[in-house]
């Protein structure tokens, strides 16, 4: 009977200790560096006032759809700069996490711009874009540490089109390709970090 | 063993009433066994009959030898076995030379070898063991006796257990949610070490294993003695190292598929008559590698994963682990304690667990180096039984389990948790009675279990949110068995379960390893990211399975056959839902749902010496589980499979024998799979605005179930019994012709072919 009170005892001190938990404190909340929250496109042509597309997803991987402008509205027969902006609103403009395009920009051996567009858009390049095929041409401004292209900054020339183009598209996919990226790596290897497609004019 | 030093066939060994006959190798074996003396008699037609007393507190080895009536060695094998394990329930169990096999391989793949189990995997070292059918969080797995509490919420998670810790692994088939505890709604793994020695002197045994096709090494084992000084005190300590490279498929290396894993555990023990204490310790380790192919960012990556081959990132073969990996560590405490007064024998365990767990995936930068899952897991837990002998026939055992949990996610991850913080909170009472009659043993139970949770987690815009939700039920079981003729038994057990969702089930949000999905828990609605309240918005888990089973054994045949009826009320699952976009592309979205779903199967095992030498062994596995709700098929339910096998048993020699056996396996094709959408379609679609999944009201799949394959093994041992130590050698070859082949249950079906060839040479040593 000893035995039994002793470990009917052990039991309940046992549950009481196990019980008398306090409230949960807040756990502290994480930074989310790598949610691209808005992506802005920015056309720039001399004489004239930049072209500018955002993309924006405020809740990241959540259900909230993301919401795309446009379309990108440019002239004919303009050359333009195309500069990529990548940001994560997710964290205060002060944190070093805000400014996603610099962490592409320090990894550009890493990444790699592609683009595809409606046949004929630009006179320069000509083509479709370098998504189907990545010989065919993409004027990429920047490079890597390895010459390789980067693409946050690239150049344009639209076509001289006899008749405007209303219903284009323009697709930009940027792709993280660590030990992949190479003069013929493809828009299919590696991981995406950026995958939109905006409407397009050109008049 | 006659006197020659021949095994003897259909020897008669008893134990007070209960009976048992030998082998072809003249072994036999009782099981479940209470501690105390028993009188062995051991009876052989033109042999004196042998008697001798014994005492048995664990596991124990017999050599008999019988003097021709006017003698040699057997083998036998005591393994006792709490009366906890139900006198009537359905069970396979790996022990001895069947466990001796399996090892170097994991916990969950060794279970393989049972009747009715089969794994839910991840790449060649990530096994989960399923029961008939289910898996997960309806699967528990007692090891040394304590619930393992781990992050066992995804199917890349497998069990943190070191299998060689072992001595033998059993399989509870039935619904065993009274004894153990609700969630064990589908069956329950008990991993037993050997009890420690209570008597003076040292002994041990060690392992060294290498495979080829993943260039893998294991070392592991233990050393144990007792004391002279104090008489019932033991001790033990044990260790295992192992660390393999990437594996091979037939024609590529699976690359970044290596694993390394360091275990160790301490144990020590005082045991007199009536009462004895025990302390466990034991520290798991591991890092595991996923492959790297399966890194995927969007629904088109993954289309262009599962287009391609072999898969993208496919190089020279390493031993280097890089993301998308794993780092997990479990360690365990364990104190316990049993007296016996009078005819009642009391129970008493503490356990605490801390389980950690990080996942690394590809990552912008130096994020790469931090994890981007990271939990810490403690669990405390408190189990009490009593169990009385009221006669020779009537039994009961009562008792009562505590748990405390807490999670809590390793900062700096850098990520929105996957699931909450949580606290937990669950108590059990169960009663088990059990009647012997002339023929029958019947055995009913009944329990109650309440469960609260306390939960803080974080939405999709990183702000918190809080809840708390409280659960309570019954749970019964009631289950026969009775004899048939002599050797033959019949069983019949029926039972109900209930599980309260899992944490995870409930609130898990964002996408997690190698999965190019986002999840969403059950409470989370998908359109406003809100956390619903439960009593609205979904059920417990409700389970009834009735499993009967017929097993005949004697000299001329050994044969099981298992039937079983799963039916799961409100059974919990992932299913796609629709489409969700970022900037980063479109993703399918998954998101926890209910229906019920009814698993129905049949388990064959049986064994017949041809001649003394000879056994043939049959294994077959059949199971067709529905979706009830939707008349549709569920994924990820193992196909039907069988294995035939030819064993060679060279004669008693003395001193050394040999064994040789080949063994085929089938694995038929799963045709009650869902309808199949690939990633490509569902692109194409939304390209013209149309969501395929969101208007798809029946399950899917990525991709088609692969075609049914055929392996060939073969494995040769040998041994040599010197005067008190013991020597094996085992060769085996595995998947013998190299053929290729995905295995349906294997995640990474969708990616890469299955490993090939593996050849694997393993030493042990025990004295």
């Amino acid at each position: 009977m000893k035995n039994l009170k002793f470990v009917f005892s052990l039991l309940i001190v046992g549950s009481v200790l196990l019980f008398t938990g306090c409230g949960k404190d807040d756990p502290k909340p994480e930074n989310i560096p790598e949610a691209i929250t808005k992506a802005t496109l920015t056309f720039t042509s001399d004489g004239s006032a930049p072209v500018i597309v955002t993309a924006t997803d405020p809740d990241g991987d959540g259900p909230k759809p993301r919401v795309l402008s446009g379309p990108i509205a440019l002239v004919k027969n303009t050359s333009y700069t195309l500069t990529v902006t990548l940001i994560n609103e997710l964290a205060k403009p002060t944190d070093p996490e805000y400014n996603v395009t610099d962490e592409v920009e320090e990894e550009a051996d890493e990444h790699l711009f592609f683009f595809a567009w409606t046949n004929n858009t630009f006179s320069n390049p000509t083509g479709n874009g370098n998504i189907d095929n990545r010989a065919d041409a993409v004027n990429y401004n920047d490079k890597d540490a390895k010459n390789l292209p980067l693409g946050l900054s690239t150049a344009w020339t639209t076509a001289n089109v006899a008749s405007d183009i209303i219903a284009g598209t323009f697709n930009i996919v940027l792709k993280h390709q660590p030990d992949l990226k190479s003069a013929t790596s493809k828009s299919t290897d590696g991981e995406s970090d950026l995958d939109l497609t905006f409407d397009l004019s050109v008049r | 063993m006659d006197e020659n030093g021949r095994p003897m066939l259909g020897a008669t060994v008893t134990i007070k009433t209960t009976g048992s006959v030998t082998d072809e190798n003249g072994s036999f074996e009782f099981t479940k066994l209470c501690e105390g003396k028993y009188q062995l008699e051991v009876r052989f037609l033109g042999y004196k009959t042998k008697s001798s007393s014994i005492r048995i507190n664990s596991n124990k080895i017999w050599n008999v030898q019988l003097e021709s009536d006017s003698t040699s060695l057997s083998e036998v094998v005591v393994v006792e076995k709490h009366f906890s394990l139900g006198a009537t329930s359905t069970y396979s169990s790996l022990s001895g030379k069947a466990l001796q096999e399996t090892m170097g391989k994991s916990l969950g793949e060794s279970l393989r070898e049972l009747p009715g189990v089969n794994t839910i995997q991840t790449g060649p070292a990530i096994f989960k063991p399923v029961i008939h059918g289910v898996h997960s969080q309806r699967v528990l797995i007692l090891n040394n006796g304590i619930r393992q509490e781990g992050q066992n919420w995804g199917a890349e998670h497998a069990p943190e257990v070191d299998q060689f810790i072992a001595s033998d692994i059993v399989v509870v088939k039935d619904a065993a949610a009274v004894k153990y505890g609700a969630d064990a709604l589908g069956g329950v793994v008990l991993v037993n070490p050997a009890k420690l020695p209570t008597e003076a002197g040292v002994g041990g045994q060690f392992h060294l294993i290498g495979a080829t096709n993943n260039s893998s090494g294991v070392v592991s084992g233990f050393l144990e003695g007792g004391s002279k000084k104090v008489p019932g005190f033991g001790w033990r300590t044990q260790g295992t190292i192992k660390k393999a490279g990437d594996s091979r498929a037939a024609d590529y290396v699976l690359s970044n598929t290596g694993f390394e894993e360091q275990n160790f555990s301490l144990s020590t023990g005082y045991h007199k008559e009536r009462k004895g204490i025990d302390v466990f310790f034991s520290h798991f380790n591991t890092s595991i590698g996923i492959l790297r192919g399966t890194a995927v960012g969007s629904a088109a990556d993954l289309a262009n994963a599962l287009e391609r081959e072999p898969p993208q990132y496919t190089t020279a073969f390493t031993y280097d682990i890089k993301p998308p990996r794993q780092s997990v560590q479990h360690t365990l405490l364990k104190v316990n304690a049993h007296t016996n007064v009078g005819k009642n024998e009391f129970r008493l365990q503490y356990g605490f667990q801390n389980n950690s767990r990080r996942e690394f995936d590809f990552r912008l930068g130096a994020l790469t180096e931090i994890p981007a899952l990271g939990f810490q897991l403690q669990t405390h837990t408190l189990d009490a039984d009593w169990e009385r002998s009221h006669s020779d026939r009537f039994q009961s055992c009562w008792g009562i389990n505590v748990l405390y949990q807490t999670n809590s996610k390793i900062d700096g991850t850098q990520t929105i948790p996957f699931i909450p913080n949580f606290d937990h909170y669950s108590a059990g009472l169960f009663a088990v009675e059990k009647w012997t009659l002339d023929k029958w043993v019947i055995e009913a139970g009944l329990r109650y279990d309440v469960r609260s949770y306390e939960v803080v987690g974080f939405n999709f815009q990183n702000r918190i949110y809080r809840t708390s939700l409280g659960f309570a039920n019954f749970s019964g079981t009631l289950s026969g068995k009775r004899k048939m003729g002599d050797y033959g038994w019949l069983t019949s057990s029926l039972s109900s379960a209930w599980r309260p969702p899992n944490v995870a089930e409930l609130y898990s949000l964002g996408t997690h390893q190698s999965a190019a999905a986002i999840e969403y828990g059950l409470l989370l609605d998908e359109k406003t990211s809100e956390v619903k309240e439960f009593a609205k918005t979904a059920q417990v888990e409700k389970a009834v399975k009735w499993v009967a089973g017929y097993k005949v054994e004697n000299q001329k045949i050994s044969f099981e056959v298992t039937g079983y009826v799963n039916y799961i009320f409100d059974y919990i699952y992932l299913r796609p839902r629709g489409i969700t976009q970022s900037l980063r592309g479109i993703f399918p979205y998954f998101r926890y749902t209910q229906t019920d779903a009814s698993f129905l199967g049949v388990d064959i095992f049986t064994a017949y010496p041809i001649n003394s030498f000879i056994t043939l062994t049959g294994k077959a596995s059949l199971l067709r589980a529905t979706d009830e709700r939707q008349n549709d098929f569920l994924v990820f339910i193992p196909s039907n499979r069988a294995d035939v096998g030819i064993r060679y048993q060279s004669k008693n020699a003395n001193k050394m024998n040999w064994n040789i056996e080949t063994k085929l396996r089938w694995v038929g094709m799963q045709t009650r799979a869902p309808k199949v959408i690939t990633p490509r379609e569902i692109i194409t679609a939304q390209e013209q605005g149309i969501d395929l999944i969101g208007q798809n009201p029946d399950n899917f799949d990525f991709a088609n179930a692969p075609d049914a394959y055929m392996l060939l093994s073969i494995s040769a041992g040998t041994n040599w019994k010197f005067k008190k130590s013991k020597l094996d050698l085992r060769l085996s070859c595995d998947n013998l012709t190299n053929s290729t082949y995905r295995e349906y249950t294997n995640r990474l079906r969708y990616f890469a072919n299955d490993v090939g060839r593996n050849l694997t040479l393993g030493i042990h040593y025990s004295f």
